[in-house]
């Protein structure tokens, strides 16, 4: 058993973009950090720190959960405050890529150190090795890489680098904190130039870099062709070249042309149009500019034989992107490979030299493909990772077709497929296992306990989740299933969780199954979303064909649903949220005994925006929570504006700020834990002696209160920031929490307001203008504001 | 029998900001009996004498709830004897304390008086503290611009009286540049009173109190390099495509003015020197969405009221609530706007409500006295729709 690791405090050494960035993440988790750098030459000693936080909320996206993050941020600098770093357990050094600088701040910093204290250096070109061999002794088996990918708070990899000189100990203790303290995605990688993710990212884009040319594909078809279609980034190559910033892109590319000689070295040359667009200073989004530019008149692409920018109006051949379509990779890479259009040539070209450079870095830069996977799902976000492609293209097959490539020139490098390609005849994935160099065989998956955490991990090809399900109920809406301990689970099985009649009916159901059979019941999906909501193109369809009719069924369903079957059922539940969590899918959370929530949840009532209120329950719900404040009216009027607003919450933390939280609701970090924390809390309460609460009374502002937030609104419409249908939404929704035209201080019961939501969700929804929103947002993805 | 008022002293706290100022932490209580006990000891006048203390606020609750006249009067340690009385008419609080004030020592009830006004803007918050409005006005549209925040109100003045928005940044500009030229003369430090402020903090290394104390003297809001280019980049703060924007509206601010008046027997009795009269006040409505408008009926009620016209008034202090209605007033009337606001207004030195008409009868008196002239008048729009002016002679 490995022993706890503490992690009190964190220093980041290193103020930079990078290094403040992760030490917000930290501060996200609740760990207190300390972020270094330079004494300022003149002002306030910490003032670079303190710029350094002050810039952080500027950045786009946010690194910061929620405000309550900077109070566990601090400043410090090398020349006063040193001797804090005896209270920090992880010491994270980010300063600028120069060995010399880094040596000589690890050899200030060591006497300093507390001799638990992880030392990692979040390098991302330099050699670890070189590093350990070059900081004092006694740092030597505390010491490893840790590669952050940016932007660290939503790039899930991070990649440790252990010297030969590592304690194991130390690697399992750090990765076991990333993972579930951090809520990261780990993988060891080998100290070579760039380690994975990047190296294999880099050589895929100068792949398709050096192939557009001799294909002559330009550079928007390109991006066409390797982004959605290939399960990959929307920004496909060039646009993520744009993004990255292109210097930044060159600067990682010069690591390789330096240092790795490993047959590919012809690929590790920036092209001359690329060299010259980056002494121009266009070096992408950062300067407007790079190898996309948008202009007035539209998005603009450069043209290497034109030498300038020209529109970005060519479009992929239809035929190939036919091929994309196609079901398997194996009809895919057939079809790919035997067509003799120049597109599909040209990707043919880059997965076969991705391919074969993935299979002969195996062993060097890691020892598994499954590793390699990972990297490019995790650091890159691919939806596969190259491996699993070409096993499902057909594992010899592909190698048998590298092959002759190779010996027909048409390759980067001349080196042949490494042998232990041609001994694995299925892949490198069979039946749950997967190949490891060092032992050269398929072995089973070791990983350590942390990932135990995790009851549906990340699964590669072939690969399947350990927990039994036994399948309780099952319509065509919802699976109701328990792993054998009698907590169920319930999940949607809708596109993005969307509510429909068979979900409602479905979670009706199941509700009734689990009082009967199960201790507790939590709600939470497979899918990365909790639920977007109603099922709009459903309700939104039976609305206009049966009107008012039609709406009452659909809210008074819910309310007998929602708002009471699961708020008062006789077991305890548990909502397990991670991702979108919108309108009704808001609502079922809200009607949860508890919640147990990713901190990368986001959670609104956004119903304003469709032309709606929140009709199961929501609004009633808010009403009911504020009278329940400290400071009821305040809490009201916030509410309220969430509502009216249609606001989201960016990060579980702000969902607790905002309301739709409880502070007794739980968060956690990793994604993949939430199940079993949701788990483990339903069970508590099951063991607890849980009785479902009672109906409250409910206090509410009455006509006072509404004509109150009228005047609000009244200013808004007379300065014309809100539109007549906005002001009529509005005031709907402050009726409702208000608890309808009645005397300030009335006490009403919770279906006096679930009544009012119904009567003023009905004269919204059968309302003209309602309808075209949601119409456009049916037909756009994006509210219209009529 | 109507009896001469004269006034004997007159002066003000400096002006500062709300929540980042000097005063921020400052009752406004204290503050007010601090500015009391100091003007009445150079007035004059004696204490027991005083017949009445009469304070303006625009939202007299919390610290500065209780009657805060009567508890500033025994604060600043006026005898028991002397009642205290607070007045609310927003924005003309101030100048309608000294209008009793002024009343009633006309009319013989008393021979000396207190008047003033006071607001602590950092304290309680505009609206006060639980805003709340009658769902009656919104039975009928009629009422809706007792709903409206001031803001709209300036949108709708600016809109119906075409006041553009270079023209409002402009105006903006000038209260600027003329109030820190009248500054850097030293001209509102003849109104000025300094004030004692203290803090106390906990020092944590040694447990101890830290008590500090500073003296505040001089106005906080000026922003001497403001330009036109500038105000230009700020955004519509009310409306969508508006023209009203926190550089051309006045400042929120904390601070206090206070006066001392007695009728002409009192003055020759105790050998007094005078600053000047009172004349008399005015006040009159508007429908409550233009209230910005409301000085155009005020001024000319009391300049027909006092049998002058307006080129016998030299001085004009028009509270700058934004520059939008004060220039729609200035058009409106014919103002020469060489006698208005000549040392700038609230968009550079601050709106402390209930306290501004004193504070500017402060700076009309010291102003007319500074430059030998008459008249002056003090005048302000008010919130739901009303105007108020009052008129000032040095002699």
């Amino acid at each position: 058993m490995s022993e706890n690791l503490f992690i009190r405090k964190v220093a980041i050494l290193g103020a930079g973009v990078m290094g403040a960035q992760i030490g917000a993440h930290f501060a996200n988790a609740g760990v207190p950090v300390i972020l270094f750098d330079l004494k300022a030459k003149d002002g306030a000693a910490n003032a670079i720190g303190d710029k350094a936080l002050a810039n952080l909320t500027k950045l786009k996206p946010n690194p910061v959960a929620s405000a309550k993050s900077f109070a566990y941020l601090s400043v410090a600098n090398y020349d006063d405050n040193l001797d804090l770093l005896a209270q920090c357990d992880l010491i994270i050094e980010a300063i600028a890529e120069r060995m010399d600088w880094k040596v000589d701040l690890f050899y200030k910093i060591a006497p300093y150190l507390n001799p638990h204290a992880i030392i990692a250096t979040n390098t991302s070109g330099l050699s670890v090795e070189e590093l350990a061999n070059s900081v004092p002794e006694s740092l030597h088996s505390h010491f490893c890489g840790i590669h952050f990918f940016n932007p660290p708070r939503y790039m899930p990899l991070v990649e440790l680098i252990p010297s030969s000189k590592t304690d194991q100990a130390v690697l399992t203790a750090l990765e076991t904190f990333l993972v579930s303290g951090l809520g990261k995605s780990v993988i060891e990688a080998k100290d070579t130039p760039n380690f994975v993710a990047n190296r294999i990212g880099v050589f895929s884009m100068m792949a398709v870099l050096e192939y557009a040319e001799k294909f002559n594909i330009p550079f928007e078809v390109v991006d066409q062709l390797t982004g959605k279609n290939l399960g990959r980034a929307k920004s496909a190559t060039f646009r993520t070249a744009d993004v990255v910033g292109l210097d930044t892109f060159a600067h990682v590319v010069e690591t390789m042309t330096a240092k790795c000689k490993d047959g590919f070295e012809s690929s590790y040359l920036i092209p001359e149009w690329l060299d010259k667009l980056i002494k121009a200073g266009a070096l992408g989004q950062k300067t407007k500019a790079g190898i996309f530019r948008k202009d007035k008149d539209g998005i603009k692409v450069i043209d290497i034989a034109l030498g300038d920018y020209r529109p970005a109006d060519k479009k992929a051949d239809p035929d190939v992107l036919a091929i994309l379509q196609k079901k398997s990779w194996a009809e895919k890479m057939a079809a790919l490979h035997d067509s003799t259009h120049q597109e599909a040539q040209f990707l043919w070209a880059t997965f076969r030299d991705l391919f074969h450079y993935c299979a002969v870095l195996i062993g060097e830069i890691t020892d598994t493909p499954r590793d390699m996977d990972l990297a490019l799902r995790w650091g890159f976000g691919w939806k596969e990772g190259p491996f699993e492609i070409w096993q499902q293209a057909g594992w010899l097959q592909l190698a048998q077709w590298i092959k002759e490539d190779i010996a027909a020139g048409k390759t980067i490098s001349q080196k042949p497929l490494p042998a232990w390609v041609f001994k694995l005849s299925d892949g490198v994935y069979v039946a749950g296992k997967h190949y490891d160099h060092s032992v050269e065989k398929l072995v089973e998956l070791d990983l350590l306990p942390v990932y135990n955490r995790q009851l549906f991990p990340e699964l590669l090809l072939n690969e399947r989740i350990k927990i039994e399900q036994h399948t309780l109920y099952e319509n065509a809406g919802v699976k109701l299933w328990h792993s054998g301990d009698n907590i169920g689970v319930l999940s949607f099985k809708s596109k993005m969780c969307a509510i429909g009649m068979e979900v409602l009916t479905g979670l009706d159901e199941a509700i009734s199954v689990a009082e009967k059979q199960c201790q507790a019941l939590v709600i939470w999906q497979e899918k990365d979303v909790f639920s977007v909501g109603a099922n709009l193109e459903e309700f939104g369809f039976s609305i206009m064909m049966n009107g008012a009719q039609a709406v009452q069924e659909i809210i008074s369903a819910g309310h007998r649903i929602i708002a009471n079957k699961l708020r008062y059922s006789q077991i305890p539940v548990v909502a397990g949220v991670r991702g979108y969590t919108f309108g009704g899918g808001c609502e079922i959370m809200l009607h949860c005994d508890a919640v147990v929530a990713a901190l990368e949840s986001y959670i609104g009532l956004v119903e304003a925006g469709v032309g709606l209120l929140p009709g199961w329950g929501g609004s009633t719900e808010m009403a009911v929570r504020a009278a329940a404040a400290q400071d009821p009216w305040t809490d009201l009027t916030k509410r309220y504006q969430n509502l009216a607003m249609a606001k989201v919450a960016t990060s579980a933390y702000e969902a607790q700020e905002m309301g739709f939280l409880r502070e007794s609701d739980t968060i956690v970090m990793n994604t993949r834990e939430v199940l079993l924390i949701a788990k483990e809390r339903a069970k508590f309460m099951a063991q607890s002696g849980y009785r479902p609460p009672i109906k409250p009374k409910v206090k509410v502002f009455g006509e006072q209160g509404i004509a109150t937030i009228n005047a609000l609104l009244a200013n808004m419409i007379a300065g014309k920031q809100i539109s007549e249908h906005d002001l009529w939404i509005a005031k709907n929704i402050a009726e409702v929490m208000c608890g309808g035209l009645i005397d300030k201080n009335s006490i009403v019961s919770e279906d006096w307001l679930l009544n009012l939501e119904l009567n003023k969700f009905t004269e919204l929804a059968i309302s003209e203008k309602t309808a075209d929103r949601i119409q456009h947002m049916l037909s756009t993805g994006k509210p219209l504001r009529n | 029998m109507t009896r001469e008022v004269y006034i004997v002293a007159a002066k003000r706290s400096a002006l500062t900001k709300a929540k980042k100022g000097s005063f921020a932490n400052t009752r406004p209580d204290d503050l007010l009996a601090q500015l009391m006990q100091k003007t009445v000891a150079s007035s004059g006048v004696m204490p027991e004498d005083i017949g009445d203390v009469i304070i303006g606020c625009a939202f007299p609750e919390a610290e500065q709830g209780l009657n805060v006249a009567r508890v500033a009067a025994q604060l600043a340690g006026l005898p028991d004897s002397v009642p205290g009385m607070t007045i609310n008419r927003y924005c003309s609080s101030g100048l309608n304390a000294i209008a009793i004030a002024a009343n009633r020592i006309q009319t013989g009830e008393i021979e000396v008086a207190i008047a003033g006004g006071v607001e602590s803007m950092s304290m309680i918050p505009m609206g006060g503290n639980d805003f709340s409005v009658s769902p009656a006005v919104f039975q009928n549209d009629k009422h809706i611009g007792l709903a409206y925040g001031m803001g709209i109100t300036a949108e709708k003045v600016a809109e119906q009286w075409q006041v553009s928005r270079q023209a409002q940044d402009e105006f903006a500009t000038a209260s600027n540049r003329k109030a820190d030229a009248a500054q850097k003369a030293g001209f509102f430090a003849e109104e000025i009173t300094p004030i004692e402020i203290s803090r106390k903090k906990a020092n944590e290394k040694s447990g101890e109190i830290i008590s500090t104390t500073k003296i505040v003297d001089s106005d906080e809001g000026i922003r001497a390099d403001t330009t036109p280019e500038g105000l230009a980049k700020l955004k519509p703060a009310f409306a969508a495509a508006g023209s009203v924007t926190p550089g051309n509206s006045s400042q929120m601010t904390d601070g206090a003015g206070v006066l001392v008046l007695v009728s002409g027997e009192y003055l020759k009795q105790h050998g007094l020197k005078a600053l000047g009269k009172f004349h008399g006040f005015a006040v009159s409505g508007v429908a409550a969405e233009i209230m910005g408008i409301g000085p155009i009926k005020a001024i000319p009620q009391l300049i027909k009221q006092q049998n002058l016209t307006l080129k016998d008034i030299d001085w004009i202090e028009l509270n700058e609530a934004f520059a939008a209605q004060s220039l729609a007033v200035i058009n409106e009337l014919d103002l020469d706007s060489g006698k208005v606001n000549p040392y700038g207004g609230a968009i550079a030195l601050g709106h402390p409500l209930g306290a501004t008409g004193a504070v500017l009868a402060v700076r009309v008196l010291h102003g007319l006295r500074r430059t030998q002239k008459k008249y002056g008048i003090v005048s302000m729009c008010i919130g739901a729709g009303m105007g108020a002016a009052g008129l000032f002679e040095v002699c």
